[in-house]
């Protein structure tokens, strides 16, 4: 082999890509000639330094977070979006269609007497949430963002477990008013599912056993767990949403 | 789209987040439209995803965001800028030899310099091979070239980052 052969081929060499036999012969002659020997060094630390200097960023979880919302949105997609429209308001988009078909749910339901109760209200403000922009005050797929996000804005830190692994990515928090009080809401979701949990101190004692119940159509799961009242709102099916309080409660 | 697509899509393709918008930074030197492309480009290949099959999701991925980037390029190609010089912050020098730490900063502050001021097709080789460690031939297909076209250019941008760092020839090692 020739030396002008050799470097020609010391790039491919050094990244492993020659085959067995290329990589023989450039071995055999990096054995006998020093000048190529030291090219061959100068390389495999210059790539080294390239290396070193590269920064392998990551993607902020606010981006990831936007990036999910939209996925999960695609499916009730708006066509042709593209470069210039707003990102979030493609993600928007999708839930708005959902918040329009409860809020025609709503009117119906709004003709009946019923005075404004907690069930009433959590499920309503489940409902504004979905309206675009109201969903998160803060959106973070990861707990460690969303829990400290909340000290000093509610006097209550609400667990805000992990589950991502079980299928329930968290998308974000925020602090919403429910039967005259603030109360800090986490959210989570499911494929283009919202799942909003809130939680507030339990007043009086209640079944440890969560209980059931469907209001104008979106699925309601409440519970206590240690002093706290805690209250799942979703358009999930029942046994999947059971099976997110199941993981929650488990992972608190 | 199917349900299981999209959940395939999650599983397969949104793990690798940080690969793309890694790439982005690199190809447009600015994080708040690296943003935006990748998110526009996540929603592409989700739209695309269906045709997508087999191979890596992160080379699939990785194709879309570099055409992207160029796209973008193109649309802003009026407020295109000379690539600001001091667009690596300096890092405090060090004269005394002792301090180690501080000469491998600046050194690697020179690197990164030397790798920003690269033509796009010597930066993205570069990126794809040196960060993502992509094979020749995975970079073929993100930067739809052939492996030797791959190859040259990038002996040829480590040659230039070579001389940038004032490692010649010439240099004994």
């Amino acid at each position: 082999m020739h030396c002008t052969d050799c470097l020609e081929k010391l790039d491919a060499y050094v990244d492993g890509e020659l085959s067995p036999e290329e990589a023989r012969d450039v071995d055999q002659h990096l054995a006998a000639c020093a000048e190529c020997a030291r090219a061959h060094a100068e390389l495999v630390a210059l790539s080294r330094s390239i290396k070193e200097g590269l920064v392998r960023h990551h993607a902020p979880d606010v981006l990831k977070a936007r990036i999910r919302s939209a996925v999960l949105a695609e499916p009730a997609r708006i066509p042709n979006a593209g470069f210039g429209v707003s990102r979030i308001r493609i993600a928007a988009a999708g839930i708005l269609v959902a918040a329009l078909s409860s809020a025609a749910t709503l009117a119906v339901v709004h003709e009946r007497n019923a005075g404004p109760s907690i069930e009433s209200d959590v499920v309503a403000s489940h409902i504004r949430s979905l309206i675009p922009g109201h969903l998160t005050d803060v959106v973070s797929t990861n707990q460690h963002n969303v829990k400290p996000w909340f000290n000093g804005r509610v006097d209550l830190s609400p667990a805000v477990p992990g589950l991502d692994s079980a299928g329930f990515p968290l998308v974000g928090g925020r602090v919403d008013y429910v039967g005259g009080r603030v109360v800090p809401v986490t959210v989570y979701s499911r494929r283009q599912h919202m799942i909003n949990v809130y939680a507030w101190p339990a007043e009086r004692e209640r079944a440890i056993t969560p209980e059931h119940f469907t209001e104008r159509g979106y699925h309601v799961v409440r519970w206590t767990s240690g002093g706290i009242e805690l209250w799942a709102v979703s358009d999930l099916n029942a046994p999947e949403l059971d099976q997110f309080v199941e993981r929650f409660n488990a992972s608190r | 789209m199917a349900q299981q697509d999209v959940e395939r899509f999650e599983r397969t393709v949104l793990p690798y987040l940080d690969d793309a918008y890694t790439l982005a930074r690199y190809l447009l030197r600015d994080e708040h439209d690296a943003q935006d492309v990748v998110q526009d480009a996540a929603l592409r290949a989700l739209r695309h995803f269906e045709g997508f099959r087999e191979g890596d999701a992160r080379a699939w991925l990785l194709s879309i965001v570099r055409n992207c980037c160029y796209t973008w390029h193109r649309r802003h190609r009026s407020n295109q800028r000379e690539l600001p010089i001091d667009h690596i912050q300096p890092i405090a020098s060090s004269t005394d030899p002792a301090d180690k730490a501080a000469i491998e900063a600046s050194e690697r502050a020179a690197i990164q310099r030397a790798i920003a001021a690269l033509p796009d097709e010597f930066r993205e080789v570069i990126v794809l091979r040196e960060i993502e460690e992509l094979s020749y031939k995975e970079i073929s297909d993100v930067v739809g070239a052939p492996i030797g076209t791959v190859m040259s250019r990038l002996a040829r941008a480590r040659k230039r980052l070579a001389l940038a760092l004032g490692r010649g020839e010439q240099e004994a090692v």
